[in-house]
């Protein structure tokens, strides 16, 4: 059997695959370990999953402050395409930065078989590369490698960052070595992705979404109880109360006393007061919920959108930052929602793109239709039986060093 | 016979400036135009608030109306994240000046 770790940064949105892939693996027989700086993964993980913490001596002073980098990426009202500078300049770099030495001292304790970087946790693909061990890429934002295509100098301009790391922690080679040439696994299918020319290690195992532990409580009485039609409104785990306020403000003007049910997630406590029409929760059972209603209005993050169109659900994207805009662009090329513009949407925008998303037969239609893509490109079986052959060829498999 | 030669039309500043407003009316919608001041100083991220899908489908339609004459997506391709950042309509609007 193999011994397999992940290598995850503090984003939820990243970590979440991999806690349906790892259960997928330990179900398998293999050992199945995740290195994080977040001490609170451990209570996510599935069953037998290990959780090598990253620690650094406390006396170093340099080193001792971890905690600042596990909400890092909120620290900032961030937009656009600055965003993506952001995203770099003061949070990955900073980040992988930290992690480097941490990880490499746990991998030297757990001795995996193979590594499983998060492609934007560079300093775990460079760790594992130094050491040559075997290492599989994680991708959980693939807009990240559509925009090769769209905005080529940008793309370079972040392999020069990533670059730039590799040097500091001693890899000298002029390229990135981010995304594993073993195998780079794309978190959706090719249909949701789009056309372009890849090499033949990215594979497409399509969004992977089964296994995950239940851990939110959730006000189905309530919820049920509701005849209107349901959505769920969500801008996911990186932005802070400002942008939620702002969003939030709006959704509630646009449906507040409207015969619809809202589930929307926020902490409750952003407004004094809600309508009686939404049911508002910090955490939801996202993915038990999802079946139940019709349609989500969301940030286009990568996670939220698959999980909607793996149940065939039409959406209302609204792109705050990073990969968000390419992912809502790919939501409308496919017919499956409509986008607004996050800083010019006005409640009445919004109250007329979910009517159109939940009247409009075609939008589900097209939903339905990259469900049904995600379901036939495998999603964890397939992920882990490509994680497997890494481990059943390790013999064979022959680094670029 | 009679033939009516069109000279390939070479575009003044304020033309060039109006067919790139109505590029943009296009893309971010007509409602949101009107309540925009758009002037050949408005950049595409700040002052316009355009995200990149945006910014990806204008310069489409710069391709298609100037393509014969200018390699638009070529330039636009050519440009770093600070240079897209910061990119106004006057800097497109000087390039295709420059290259009718």
């Amino acid at each position: 059997m193999g011994k397999f770790v992940f290598i995850v940064p503090p984003l939820t949105g990243h970590i979440n695959p991999t806690l349906s892939v790892g259960a997928e693996l330990l179900d398998r027989g293999h050992q199945v370990g995740w290195i994080s700086l977040d001490e609170n993964l451990g209570a996510q993980l599935p069953e037998g999953g290990q959780l090598l913490l990253i620690r650094y001596d406390q006396n170093d002073q340099e080193k001792s402050n971890s905690e600042q980098y596990l909400d890092i990426i909120t620290k900032k009202i961030v937009y656009g395409i600055e965003s993506i500078k952001f995203l770099y300049e003061e949070v990955l770099v900073p980040l992988n930065r930290h992690m480097f030495d941490g990880i490499v001292t746990q991998l030297d304790l757990f001795e995996p078989d193979v590594v499983i970087n998060d492609h934007q946790l560079f300093a775990g693909a460079t760790a594992a590369y130094l050491k040559g061990i075997p290492y599989a890429t994680s991708v959980t934002a693939p807009a990240a490698v559509k925009m090769m295509e769209d905005l080529p100098k940008i793309h370079e301009w972040e392999i020069n960052q990533i670059i730039a790391l590799q040097k500091e922690l001693g890899l000298e080679d002029e390229k990135s070595v981010a995304c594993s040439e073993l195998l780079t696994m794309v978190f959706t299918s090719q249909d949701f992705f789009g056309a372009m020319e890849l090499p033949g290690y990215y594979h497409f195992p399509g969004p992977v979404i089964g296994h995950r532990k239940k851990t939110a409580a959730f006000d189905w009485e309530k919820f049920n109880a509701s005849n209107a039609p349901k959505i769920l409104v969500s801008i996911g785990t990186t932005f802070d109360h400002a942008y939620k306020s702002d969003f939030f403000g709006k959704v509630i003007e646009a449906f507040g006393g409207e015969n619809i049910q809202v589930v929307l997630v926020s902490d409750p406590d952003l407004f004094t007061e809600w309508p009686a029409n939404f049911i508002v929760q910090s955490r939801v059972p996202q993915l038990d919920l999802l079946p139940h209603v019709h349609g989500v209005i969301c940030h286009a993050g990568h996670n939220t959108v698959s999980e909607a169109l793996y149940q065939g659900l039409p959406l209302v994207v609204i792109p705050i930052a990073y990969d968000q805009s390419h992912v809502a662009g790919r939501v409308v090329a496919t017919g499956c929602g409509v986008r607004l513009n996050y800083r010019r949407f006005k409640a009445r925008h919004l109250k007329e793109a979910v009517q159109e998303i939940l009247s409009e037969p075609d939008y589900k239609a097209s939903a339905e239709q990259i469900g049904t893509s995600f379901r036939e490109a495998g999603g964890t079986a397939k992920a882990a039986e490509l994680l497997e052959s890494l481990v059943l060829h390790k013999a064979e498999v022959t680094l670029n060093r | 016979m009679d033939q009516l030669i069109t000279e390939p039309k070479t575009l003044s500043n304020d033309e060039i400036f109006g067919v790139l407003n109505q590029f943009i009316t296009e893309v971010i919608g007509e409602e949101f135009v009107d309540e925009m001041d758009i002037t050949p100083d408005s950049s595409f991220t700040k002052d316009l608030e355009m995200d990149s899908i945006e910014i990806v489908a204008f310069s489409e339609k710069v391709k298609i109306y100037f393509g014969e004459n200018i390699n638009f997506t070529g330039w636009l391709s050519n440009m770093d994240l600070d240079e897209i950042i910061s990119l106004k309509l006057s800097d497109i609007i000087n390039y295709i000046r420059l290259c009718q």
